[in-house]
């Protein structure tokens, strides 16, 4: 038998209860789960290749010489040069405080990227005494471009556009390993 | 009077516990925006650094993430090479016991006029022989090779040791044939 009209009207309305109570249970489930697991520890790696085991570039020509950037870690000074002397030597005291004047480094690499902008390796000769720290902070001045810096362009040798160069000299090489220790 | 507000308070109580239902739709929806903010900021990333009491990493603007290899840890007491111990550093007499004491390595750990430590050298081969004989067994292959081994060792070190450990330390891998050193650091903050 059918329902009066305002009772079947009242029951429509009432609709469909939708069960959230699951859903509710997994995302909670989730979230801890991915709390759990997200690491907040943010680790970044500088890659360097060691020394005597990395062929040589073969599209190289052999008659031209490399530039072998050289940026020397002394305890009071950089020394920036280049082995094949392609720019005047420069030498870069510490600050007051006694820490690696790493603005003027910056800026002297950005100088001798503009010029060089194919090249890509850089060869470290930190002293013995320097610790980790400057190091690392001086491989990031030498490596990354940061974004208030001015661009440089650099020239594609197939399409023959400019492109800007993202990094100054990302491959970094140690270039005392060999040398004796104490 | 008194009795006659408890009665109403009794009677209102019951209306509310008929009529009151939890709103999930609005939880529902802070739950997911939580759900889609963590697997925004999720970090898909292979690497399983332990993470060494005491250790204080430099920081770095390095936009690199790591991915998993052979990890050797130098806090400024200890070597320490995938969670084995290799050897402890001797306390030097100069400013033994105070807090700025400095270490250096024994003697009887180093060889090659000074270059090489022992200890770390031998780890790191048998480290590069297990590593080879598990890409040996798995069905991994190229070429119908197995995987060549990569030869990476990561470096987890604190901020105050000096170039002369990580020297010793990038020497000894190149003797024991690894080919890259990846130097972990803290994310900088931008």
């Amino acid at each position: 038998m059918l329902n009066r009209p305002s009772s079947r009207r009242k029951s429509h309305s009432e609709g469909i209860e939708l069960n959230l109570v699951p859903i509710l249970d997994t995302m909670v489930t989730l979230i801890g789960f991915l709390l759990f697991t997200t690491s907040f520890l943010a680790i970044v790696s500088i890659e360097s290749p060691i020394p005597g085991r990395a062929p040589d570039d073969p599209n190289k020509k052999p008659d031209e010489k490399p530039l072998q950037l050289t940026v020397e870690l002394n305890a009071k000074s950089i020394e920036v040069y280049s082995y094949s002397e392609k720019f005047p030597r420069k030498s870069l005291p510490n600050t007051a405080e006694g820490k690696v004047d790493l603005k003027s480094l910056h800026e002297t690499i950005i100088e001798v990227k503009k010029r060089f902008p194919a090249e890509e390796n850089i060869v470290l000769t930190p002293s013995e005494g320097i610790a980790y720290e400057s190091m690392i902070s001086v491989m990031d001045a030498v490596r990354e471009l940061e974004t208030t810096d001015p661009s440089i362009y650099r020239k594609n040798a197939t399409t023959g556009v400019d492109e800007v160069v993202k990094n100054l000299f990302p491959k970094v090489l140690f270039g005392n390993l060999q040398a004796g220790g104490t | 009077m008194a009795a006659g507000r408890g009665i109403r308070s009794r009677r209102g109580r019951r209306k509310m516990n008929k009529a009151f239902e939890l709103q999930l739709t609005s939880m529902m929806d802070v739950l997911v925006i939580i759900v889609v903010f963590l697997l925004k900021s999720y970090n898909i990333s292979t690497h399983n650094f332990s993470n060494a009491s005491g250790l204080q990493l430099p920081i770095s603007g390095s936009q690199d993430n790591p991915t998993d290899s052979v990890q050797v840890i130098v806090t400024p007491e200890s070597l320490t090479l995938d969670n084995e111990r290799i050897l402890d550093f001797q306390q030097l007499a100069l400013n033994a016991g105070s807090k700025e004491a400095t270490y250096a390595f024994k003697s009887t750990d180093l060889s090659d006029g000074g270059r090489l430590i022992v200890p770390l050298h031998d780890a790191l081969i048998k480290a590069k022989e297990r590593t080879e004989l598990l890409l040996a067994k798995s069905k991994a292959r190229v070429d119908g090779k197995p995987i060549p081994f990569e030869g990476i060792l990561a470096v987890q070190a604190d901020k105050r040791i000096k170039y002369d450990t990580i020297r010793k330390i990038m020497f000894s891998a190149g003797a024991a044939g690894y080919k890259m050193v990846r130097f972990l650091a803290m994310k900088k903050e931008t």
